[in-house]
């Protein structure tokens, strides 16, 4: 068993109240960081955990509350990311509905060390039933004297406002969730300038995960170097993984990152390894739109090394041949998925969420789109691949938010490692629609050259 | 106010210094050819725009003196401000060239490609991207998105099928009325500009929004399909309007007024009046004005642009040097026959009506 900082408690009855999750020990970093710390000894803390950002891009947490701009007379906020919304992850929605203490926890310790005031909590629309859990929370909380005025004495203030968003997996990229907070269209930001400096109402602004919230509360509690000792080199502490397709035993996981991928799907204590006695074809290890990775490549690296449940491990190799730990959406595709279906619903997905300003991800996803559609029904050509992946790096790098990065590499990764499974789409169109074109050789060791 | 700090900025191995604070991308401009990049989103007069379209995208292979890294991505050179020592590269970087060759493809993938029937052809900004950066042909072979025509209102006609979603009819309603009536609705590429609930823009300045669209997606409905832009003449006028600067470009033909727009510089963006104010001009100038005697007229108007409109102005026509004189080597020309004289051709005497036939010389000779 691994160790566990979040979910640990998670199935104690009646956790969700406030009473059994104060006698299970919750808030006493709240108490110990009000009390007897100071705000940049909580940055301090938590810079010295080396805690990445669980949002996706892995940016360190301690970092980013260090670059905070903190002008005379200007409020600051903390603003929650709880949007959730990327294909594959799901593991927020569990950390909220099942723990949302720790989360208001955390969002105080936070607050307190980033000095806002007002904290806000921008959750995805379709959580409906999550706010309900969440208001209960804080309001339990500010009756017992943990939010409002004067918290613990401290002089500190903070609220926690949840706000719902309306349904758009843009608005969780931050500088969208901002401007959708604002009351407005959640379209991305042109940076800079950064949410640090202007981000909500102009404001002095940081956007962080629901899981980088929640783990500030281990790290207070433990004192961040005690965090930084578990997990692996700057993979530090542990990670919620949601891990869903064909596998046993889909569900949220909280591992420490010294798991191997392999460890992960077939053992017991996880996945139980692929459903109906299949092989394992690919894998999206990181939510849709990290590269996807062919059996033989996600067990090992191209250098026939081990591969880890880990930022450095999975991304081992570049995007060449390895991919990324994103948001923690762990996705298993079975012999009986095709790639060229999946790319082209991942593609269907990214046209409808684009928000549409800027030109390249706007035109570039609906042609995308249109060609994986094209080739899926056995109606494609040859040259449609070859165009595929000119657009996808025509998009990648041009855009005004990572949603257009987003949107290309799943297309290119496909493209790169399955590029033989699109062309039997092309060749043999007859046959791609009535059956799949299998597991072929994508789970042969790879041939590791041996250098002297 | 303390001394303009000015930063030194490269552009195409062109060294110019610049107010801190100015954008790459107007750095580029007063350079001016084709070292500044084309913009098909952003403009000066309007706060907050830019960054959208990707068709000013540039490198910058040196960040400043004090950190020379260049930057990983290219970047928008309307929303991106010079450091000092900053080297950028435009048409030097064939990785801009590449880029932008893909957002004009992107750009016009779902354009309807209208131009015989659009009002905008000849001063519109996409045929000129086209022309200047784009490639022939498309590799498109899908059905292009259509939306509906709509009417804002009694002066302007929304064809959104044409729409490139600029935002600068967005930031120009925002910016210039007191209540914004329109916007962008849904998402991605079925994004639409639309007015919410009524279908009508009420305000003094929203033809403005005209002038600002780069394409032909707002057009003015007195101007509809009446004449072909390089047939018409711009005179530059005035007039004592209440509501506006009352500066105006008349397009005429003959001494038919056929439409009234703002005054554009060379970069197509509304230029500022003597005050230094921009200027936007009201709807009654621009739709209700549509006689020659409403207006003072200046004078012809240089019209600065790469498309066909300026053809037929002789903007930087080139004469030959040389006069005859020159040519005849110092000699002045000499009448060495007066045609009229010789010929009888033109002999009144002869009554054409009554040729019987074909008028040869024999008829004349008689
Ligand atoms: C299109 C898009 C969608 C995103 N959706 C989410 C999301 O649902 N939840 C989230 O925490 N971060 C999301 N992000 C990442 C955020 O922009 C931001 O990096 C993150 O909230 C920062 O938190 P962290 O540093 O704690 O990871 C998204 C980014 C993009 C580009
Ligand atoms: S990349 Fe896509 S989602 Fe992001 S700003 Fe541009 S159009 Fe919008
Ligand atoms: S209607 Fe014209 S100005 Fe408005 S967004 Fe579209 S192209 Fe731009
Ligand atoms: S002009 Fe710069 S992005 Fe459109």
């Amino acid at each position: 068993m691994g160790v566990k900082l979040l979910l640990e408690k998670a199935h104690i009855p009646g956790i969700r109240t406030y009473e059994v999750y104060r006698r299970e020990g919750g808030y006493r970093s709240v108490e110990k960081a009000l009390q007897s710390m100071t705000p940049e000894a909580i940055v301090e803390e938590v810079k010295k955990s080396g805690l990445r950002g669980r949002g996706g891009a892995g940016f360190p947490a301690g970092m980013k509350w260090s670059f905070i701009a903190k002008p005379e007379g200007v409020p600051r906020h903390l603003v929650c990311n709880a949007d959730e919304s990327e294909p594959g992850t799901f593991k927020d929605r569990y950390l909220m509905e099942f723990l949302p203490h720790l989360l208001i926890e955390g969002l105080i310790v936070a607050s307190f060390a980033l000095g806002s005031n007002n904290t806000y909590i921008y959750i995805r629309g379709e959580y409906a039933w999550i706010v309900d859990i969440l208001e209960t929370a804080i309001n339990e909380a500010k009756a017992n004297g943990w939010l409002g005025e004067n918290i613990l004495n401290s002089g500190f203030d903070c609220n926690i406002h949840v706000q719902r968003g309306a349904g758009a997996y843009i608005c969780g990229e931050e500088t969208a969730l901002i401007e959708s907070l604002e009351g407005k269209r959640g379209n991305p930001r042109i940076k800079p300038p950064f949410p640090a400096i202007k981000g909500l109402w102009q404001r002095p602004t940081v956007v962080n995960n629901v899981e980088t919230l929640a783990a500030v509360v281990p790290i207070i509690n433990i004192g961040g170097d005690e965090y930084a000792k578990i997990g692996v080199g700057r993979s530090t502490g542990t990670k919620l993984i949601s891990a869903c397709g064909n596998i046993n035993k889909p569900g949220v996981y909280e591992i420490d990152m010294t798991v191997s991928v392999e460890e992960f799907i077939y053992s017991d204590e996880y996945c139980g390894g692929i459903a109906n006695g299949k092989r394992l074809k690919a894998c999206i290890p990181g939510g849709s739109s990290v590269p996807i990775l062919p059996a033989n490549l996600l067990l090992k690296t191209a250098k026939g090394e081990t591969r880890y449940m880990n930022y450095e491990s999975l991304s081992d190799g570049g995007f060449a041949t390895g991919s990324m730990m994103g948001s923690g959406g762990f996705i298993i595709l079975d012999e009986d998925q095709c790639i060229v279906k999946n790319t082209y619903t991942l593609a269907r997905f990214y046209r409808h969420e684009s928000c549409g300003q800027c030109s390249p991800c706007r035109e570039g996803t609906g042609w995308m789109e249109k060609l994986l559609l094209r080739l899926e029904k056995g109606e494609g050509k040859m040259s449609d691949i070859d165009l595929l992946w000119d657009i996808q790096r025509k998009i990648e790098g041009n855009t005004i938010c990572p949603l257009g990065d987003a949107a290309a590499w799943p297309v290119a990764a496909a493209i790169r490692h399955f590029r033989d499974e699109f062309e039997w789409h092309v060749t043999h169109a007859q046959e791609a629609q009535t059956r799949n074109f299998g597991l072929a050789h994508y789970a042969d060791p790879i041939h590791v050259p041996v250098t002297a | 106010m303390s001394e303009q700090q000015l930063f030194k900025v490269t552009i195409d191995n062109i060294t110019i210094e610049v107010p801190a604070g100015t954008t790459v991308l107007q750095a580029a401009r007063s350079i001016g050819g084709d070292v500044a990049p084309p913009a098909m989103c952003f403009y000066s007069k309007l706060e907050g725009s830019g960054g959208k379209c990707r068709t000013c995208l540039v490198e910058v292979s040196k960040g400043s003196e004090k950190d020379p890294r260049p930057m990983p991505k290219l970047v928008a050179s309307c929303r991106t401000t010079v450091m000092d020592g900053m080297e950028v590269k435009n048409i030097t970087s064939p990785k801009v060239k590449d880029a932008r060759a893909g957002v004009v493809e992107f750009l016009l993938l779902n354009h309807p490609l209208d131009c015989p029937i659009c009002d905008q052809a000849g001063e519109c900004h996409l045929q000129d991207l086209g022309y200047e950066h784009g490639k022939e042909g498309t590799r498109y072979e899908f059905q292009r998105r259509t939306f509906k025509k709509y009417d804002l209102g009694q002066y302007i006609q929304l064809h959104m099928t044409r729409c490139i979603l600029c935002y600068r009819c967005v930031f120009t309603a925002d910016q210039l009325t007191e209540k914004r009536e329109h916007g962008v609705l849904d998402r991605g590429d079925h994004a639409q500009i639309a007015t919410f609930i009524e279908k009508n823009l009420h305000n003094d300045f929203i033809g403005n929004v005209i002038d600002v669209c780069p394409v032909g997606a707002l057009t003015d409905k007195t101007f509809r399909f009446k004449n072909r832009v390089w047939f018409l003449k711009p005179l530059d006028a005035h007039r004592d309007c209440p509501t506006c600067s009352g500066r105006v470009t008349l397009w005429n033909r003959g001494d038919e007024v056929f439409r009234v727009t703002a005054r554009k510089d060379e970069w197509g963006e509304i230029e500022d009046t003597p005050d230094g104010k921009t200027g936007w001009i009201c709807n009654t100038c621009r739709f209700e004005k549509k006689k020659t005697s409403d207006w003072m007229i200046e004078g012809p108007r240089n019209v600065n642009r790469h498309s066909v409109i300026s053809q037929g102005h002789y903007v930087g026509l080139q004469k030959p040097q040389e006069t005859i004189e020159k040519v005849l080597d110092g000699r002045q020309p000499k009448l060495l026959m007066d045609i009229h004289n010789i010929s009888d051709v033109n002999k009144p005497s002869v009554e054409l009506s009554a040729i019987n036939g074909a008028a040869t010389s024999s008829v004349f000779n008689k």
